[in-house]
């Protein structure tokens, strides 16, 4: 156990009567929590992190007020949005309106947060509107970073959209792909580390691939990686070799991977040394950072591109009461995923509970399974358990290991199987 | 797996998860991100709720040894034995 080194908060410093015991999860008998005014939790984003965190939350809503701002009232998710790519599922079979039944005691409000002010601990939605939070946890997802790429605009709506989070136009960019004439070049900019979901731009490129299959196209596909490795390679090069020879070529940055220039006009890019790239269908997987909000707050500089936490308990170094979770916080060793996000969320909940009961905090323990498709039928994954290091102020990998190269087709299929399955018990349990 | 791996999973998988019972609950926690345990939400992902709490302990115990890499072998690996079987505790005794 970890000591929670929590001074007591204003709330529970006028104390009165007496509320009840509760139960969580049948196992963590709550202490008796005396309060005049109850603690308001405001969880700002909906996604997988901030859904995690409302799930467990919600187990409390007896004692603590929970609010709950996001600013679509629809969630698009992340993972097997490749797939819809794809045309392996339909774009409305990885979207999810929350569930309001199971959250009956929670407030929501889908409104855009402008910004957090700090000082007087509120979140702001417009001039006119904001509310006050006791603990707020921030699960806003990602932004971009618009000068890397010279000649590459993020908002220019004639590029074609990166499709990285659930606001691009998921559809938009599945039209532009299928009216692709025969024997097309796709090219494929891959950033940098770190970034949401590491393997799903290999993902993309394998599914992309076998949709110009399914539409009886031949076509290139032209990976240029900012990267000189990348998550799953020898999987992903073994599967394209199997199912997609000559179609996917990558070229690591010590190859010249390393895109500097888009003219989206001429339809090409350029690397470091200036070779020209020319294609037909140019997609930019953007360099990312943490979500615009941590900026236009003051919770992160400029020049800084992820959060910093406390692994134990996910609080913002230097700004107390104040948490963050998923894609936009620096996890150490752990991988920007949805199951990351998940498994993360689990512990600032939990956590932030405990802390509210003036329990002592538990020791975190995190896993990640990431899983990555090359068809409908066949995956891989890779996965690991996290602990801290000894000094508990970060977090470290057990050791990742993933699925093995010359995995048979049963393999594959029943990997893919096990990726359906994981997705459906996630958002059933998160979203229906 | 390279050999370095192995002893590194093999000192944390003795030396770190056989520890305190919330760590437990959190490990379990983390099983429900794939096997949820109150409604069967999947068919794709083999049930917990349908094993009694000696099954649960034989097939984790032989997803831990068998080495072939499924996705079970490699999440079971690092647990320990008592790991294991604090599990179960936690899983099936409140059932």
């Amino acid at each position: 156990m970890i000591k929670n080194k929590f001074s007591r908060r204003k709330f529970l410093s006028n104390i009165a009567g007496n509320l009840a015991f509760f139960f969580l999860s049948n196992a963590f008998l709550l202490k008796r929590l005396n309060a005049k005014t109850r603690p308001k939790i405001v969880i700002v984003g909906l996604g997988i992190g901030g859904a995690t965190c409302l799930k467990y939350l919600n187990k409390i809503s007896d004692l603590v007020d929970i609010i709950v701002v996001e600013k679509q009232n629809e969630y698009q998710t992340g993972p097997l949005s490749n797939l819809v790519i794809g045309d392996i599922l339909k774009r409305k079979e990885i979207c999810f309106k929350i569930n309001k039944k199971k959250y009956e005691k929670v407030k929501f409000i889908y409104e855009n947060v402008i910004a957090i002010d700090v000082k007087s601990k509120s979140v702001r939605f417009s001039k006119d509107l904001k509310i006050n939070y006791d603990f707020l946890i921030l699960s806003p997802g990602i932004s971009y970073k618009n000068d890397i790429l010279q000649g590459y605009s993020v908002t220019d709506k004639k590029n074609i959209p990166h499709c990285w989070d659930g606001e691009s136009n998921i559809i938009k960019f599945k039209k532009r792909l299928t009216d692709l004439e025969n024997n097309s070049k796709i090219i494929i900019s891959s950033p940098d580390y770190p970034y949401r979901c590491p393997p799903a731009p290999y993902e993309r490129a394998s599914l992309i691939a076998n949709y110009l299959r399914k539409l009886n196209k031949k076509g290139k596909i032209l990976i240029l990686d900012s990267k000189n490795s990348f998550t799953k390679q020898e999987n992903y090069f073994r599967e394209w070799k199997i199912n997609y020879s000559e179609v996917i070529e990558w070229i690591p940055r010590r190859k010249g991977g390393k895109v500097t220039f888009y003219d989206q006009k001429k339809n090409l890019v350029k690397n470091s040394d200036g070779q020209i790239f020319r294609g037909d269908f140019i997609h930019i997987i953007p360099e990312q950072k943490a979500a615009n909000i941590f900026y236009d707050s003051g919770l992160l500089n400029e020049g800084k591109d992820w959060c910093q936490i406390n692994p134990i308990s996910f609080e913002l170094h230097d700004f107390r009461d104040i948490y963050a979770v998923g894609d936009s916080i620096d996890a150490w060793a752990m991988p920007k995923s949805a199951f990351s996000a998940n498994s993360q969320a689990k512990v600032l909940a939990i956590n932030l509970i405990n802390k509210i009961l003036e329990k002592e905090y538990v020791d975190p323990v995190f896993l990640n399974t990431c899983y990555s498709f090359s068809k409908e039928d066949r995956a891989f994954s890779i996965s690991a358990w996290y602990r801290l290091n000894v000094k508990k102020d970060k977090i470290i990998s057990l050791g990742s290991s993933e699925s093995n190269v010359n995995a048979n087709n049963s393999d594959r299929k029943l990997e893919a199987k096990h990726a359906f399955g994981w997705y459906e018990t996630m958002v059933n349990d998160l979203f229906i | 797996m390279n050999k370095i791996s192995f002893y590194f999973i093999l000192f944390f998988s003795i030396s770190l998860f056989a520890g305190e019972d919330q760590t437990i609950n959190l490990i379990v926690e983390n099983c429900k991100s794939c096997h949820n345990l109150n409604i069967e939400t999947t068919k794709k992902i083999p049930s917990i709720n349908n094993l009694d709490k000696d099954e649960f302990v034989r097939l984790m115990k032989k997803y831990k040894n068998d080495n072939d890499n499924s996705v079970m072998n490699r999440i079971s690996r690092v647990l320990s034995n008592r790991d294991i079987l604090k599990m179960a505790d936690k899983i099936y005794d409140k059932k």
